[in-house]
């Protein structure tokens, strides 16, 4: 069933490959334009079918390399509940990709032999002004597409063909980030560094574009432009556009947010199952049956539950439902959530915002907490500036989208702009 | 102690399936016997119809969250494949369940994918059009399909109405046990999860493609078992007069799944049974509503506001009330004669 599912999703890579062949239909056309236009024989298509297929090996190759990081993901997920079995996943993958590179190889070498070519087209006739005239439009619009499309296939590649590698210290870089609501430039041009096991506070005044930025890098917005890398589970980076929302917990991303999204239907207790939801890799199958694997699986998962919950002080809370609980213990019950999958990158999203003051000075003990044992790194907006200058390693100011300042308290503290844009405006209002 | 090992035992939904359908056993053989009228066991069967494809829609509407108006048009689904597959082709029932499955699994991932598109009120209406479009193409197919006694066959054996009868019984145990241990995953809580935050359950790893296509395929392949049971136990439909494949049944399921309480099986059942059993196995006696058919309409219409108003939870709510209403009392006596402390 789950091979199904896979095949159902429209995955990162069929879209590249869609927009590829998109791309050489296009191109096609306009290379048949080109040479309609100045009426010269169709030289250049005489190598065009052998680059073709180059390009479809190469469109092959990464799309393996895609299955191979997706495959790396999920059974690195699996290693970490069983034991074994990433290497061999990865392996296959490597495997296949060896075989498609070959081929390619190969291909390349008979291409320059001259092997691979097609007969040359036969030429054709001079065209008339008119037609020429027409032709050059034509031309223009393909041109237009084309440059449209090779931004997308090179924003499709992402880390694919040039794959970047992160600083070790680094959990998440992010580059020149752009989110565009038509005319609204929610974020504009936004680029910072996370480093591995630090608190780092987002600032900015409301509508800022600090939740926008959680939800670029969640994916829940896909973002107009810019670089999102993380150093996922496998210790390489990925390209966070490459996955889709439900998929970025698969590297230990989780978050909560700004109001409170609690399942209230259900108790406490099983809002954290929910929250375990990728830890399972029962079938449906098995699921259906209570197959004695997935009551394996539900003890574990209630054990791990448990504990969270006991370090998050909520054991007394376990069997409520979530429905009608106080809002301290429902933000509780959130960051609970994102302890249950492993996390390295848990986002938070104004935490300390409807707290009073001692649920506020209890948040910052537990914030801590967390960064030290469940060894991660946190990304925090808070409005409260005492909690942010108390936890924070690093801080970031932002304003209508840009960068004002980045660096350590102090420093943005004292930098000019935040007190003007930020501060400033705060206390004088 | 016993009596809270009984307790436990009760509450594990393989053991109230395994009583219900002991029941439902035992009225069988008490109606084969003489003893109570062929003719209200017959509507408990076709309930229990009724029933199967309530408890696919109770994981649609009660468990995803997703609206479908287009029920009655799964159902036309499964009742024409049984009928082209057994009567036209002759071949077993095997053969026609494996066929329904396959169309209504198609049908479900279709309007799966639509509902990543469309949501709410507009998704109903679009899969009550759906169910218009499969009706009227069943119709103008052919008007009237009916199955012949002989070509009503399980493993070889024909079915006369007690095997046809105990077939919908353990289809209907069968699948509230599925379903039951579906809910009771990750799976249901995934559903759940997505039908109160779409954001929340995706930032929890909750594909909102993967579950919504597999609640709309549980919802329609139950649908489809049920028209493919109902031409197994009734053998004859008529699209053109009869009210099986128009919006009404898509209604009353709807009003079956809120009455009982949208997200309990059994409550679900009990829904069936009011909406469904009611009429057909008391009201239909009565000499007054057979002379005024549309009364009995009106009185499930009159009990469906009257749940919907003061329970909201349906009627699951109101017995766990009772209850615990009853247990309060059974405490407070036990307190006055015995003390609190041994209490
Ligand atoms: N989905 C959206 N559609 C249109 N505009 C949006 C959307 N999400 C956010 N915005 C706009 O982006 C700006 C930044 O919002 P947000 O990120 O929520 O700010 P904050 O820093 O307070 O979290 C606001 O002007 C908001 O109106
Ligand atoms: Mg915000």
């Amino acid at each position: 069933m789950a091979r199904i599912w896979d095949k159902l999703r429209p995955s990162g890579s069929g879209k590249l490959l869609r927009l590829s062949q998109e791309y050489d239909r296009l191109r096609r056309e306009l290379e048949d334009l080109e040479a309609e236009a100045e009426a010269r024989p169709a030289e250049p298509q005489r190598n065009k079918t052998g680059a073709d297929r180059l390009q479809r090996y190469d469109a092959r190759a990464y799309m393996a390399k895609r299955a191979a990081n997706h495959a790396a993901a999920k059974a690195i997920f699996r290693a970490v509940r069983e034991g074994g079995s990433f290497d061999e996943a990865l392996r296959t993958q490597e495997k296949k990709l060896a075989r498609i590179e070959d081929k390619r190889r190969a291909f390349a070498a008979r291409l320059e032999r001259g092997g691979a070519e097609r007969k040359p087209a036969p030429a054709k006739q001079k065209p008339s002004a008119e037609r020429v005239k027409r032709t050059a439009a034509e031309k223009a619009a393909l041109e237009k597409k084309l440059a449209a499309l090779e931004t997308r296939i090179a924003r499709a590649k992402g880390s694919g063909h040039s794959r970047i590698s992160l600083p070790d210290d680094v959990a998440l870089r992010v580059r020149g980030l752009k989110m565009y609501f038509g005319g609204l430039k929610a974020v504009d041009d936004l680029s910072f560094d996370v480093k591995k096991g630090e608190i780092f506070g987002l600032i900015g005044p409301n509508g800022a574009g600090k939740t926008t930025v959680f939800n670029c890098i969640t994916r829940f917005y896909n973002a107009t432009g810019g670089d999102m890398h993380f150093s996922g589970r496998g210790g390489e980076a990925v390209d966070l556009r490459d996955f889709r929302v439900h998929d970025v917990i698969l590297h230990g991303i989780v978050r909560t947010f700004q109001n409170v999204e609690v399942i209230r239907e259900v108790t406490v207790l099983e809002n954290l199952l929910i929250a375990g939801h990728r830890g399972y890799g029962s079938s449906l199958v098995a699921q259906a049956l209570h197959l004695p694997v997935l009551k394996k699986e539900e003890r574990l998962m209630r054990e791990r539950a448990l504990r969270v919950l006991e370090f998050m002080g909520l054991t007394e809370y376990k069997d409520w439902y979530a429905f009608g609980l106080p809002y301290g213990v429902l933000k509780r019950i959130e960051i609970a959530r994102t302890l249950m999958c492993d996390p390295r990158l848990i986002i938070l999203d104004e935490p300390a915002a409807g707290l009073n003051d001692t649920e506020t000075a209890e948040l910052a003990q537990l914030i801590r907490r967390i960064n030290k044992e469940y060894d991660c790194t946190i990304l925090l907006v808070e409005h409260d500036m005492g909690l942010v200058m108390d936890i924070c390693d690093t801080v970031c100011a932002i304003s209508f989208g840009k960068l004002l300042a980045i660096g350590t308290t102090e420093q943005v503290q004292a930098d000019r702009n935040v007190q003007t844009a930020y501060l400033g405006a705060s206390e004088e209002a | 102690m016993k009596m809270h090992k009984l307790r436990r035992l009760m509450s594990v939904p393989l053991t109230q399936i395994i009583l219900f359908a002991a029941l439902m056993t035992a009225l069988q053989l008490l109606s084969m016997a003489g003893l109570i009228p062929n003719s209200f066991t017959y509507a408990i069967g076709s309930t229990l119809i009724y029933a199967i494809v309530a408890i696919g829609f109770c994981l649609l509407l009660g468990y995803s969250g997703l609206a479908s108006l287009g029920t009655a048009g799964f159902i036309g689904v499964g009742a024409y494949a049984a009928y082209y597959v057994m009567e036209s082709f002759g071949m077993p029932y095997i053969a026609a369940l494996a066929v329904t499955l396959a169309i209504s699994v198609a049908i479900g991932v279709a309007v799966g994918f639509i509902s990543l598109r469309v949501e709410g009120l507009y998704l109903a209406i679009l899969t009550l059009g759906l169910s218009e479009i499969l009706r009227n193409l069943l119709m103008a197919v052919q008007a009237t399909i009916k199955i012949d006694i002989s070509n009503a066959r399980l493993f070889g054996v024909q079915l006369n109405d007690s095997g046809a009868y105990m077939l919908v019984l353990v289809t209907f145990s069968l699948l509230v046990w599925l379903t039951s241990n579906l809910i009771d995953s990750p799976t249901g809580r995934a559903m759940l999860a997505m039908k109160n935050s779409t954001s929340a359950a995706q930032a929890m790893g909750v594909s909102l493609m993967k579950h919504r296509l597999l609640a709309f395929v549980i919802s329609t392949v139950f649908a489809a078992i049920g028209g493919l049971l109902y031409m197994m136990y009734v053998r004859v439909m008529t699209t053109s007069v009869s009210t099986l494949l128009t919006m009404t049944t898509s209604l009353n399921i709807l009003g079956a799944v809120i009455i009982g309480g949208a997200k309990s099986l059994w409550g679900t059942t009990l829904g069936a049974f009011i909406v469904y059993g009611i009429q057909s196995m008391f009201l239909s006696k009565i000499p007054f509503f057979q002379k005024n058919p549309a009364f009995i309409t009106m009185l499930t219409g009159l009990l469906i506001v009257v749940v919907v108003m003061f329970f909201p939870g349906g009627l699951t709510q109101f017995l766990s009330g009772i209850k615990a209403k009853l247990q309060r009392s059974f405490r407070k006596v036990r307190e006055d004669i015995y003390g609190k402390d041994l209490g």
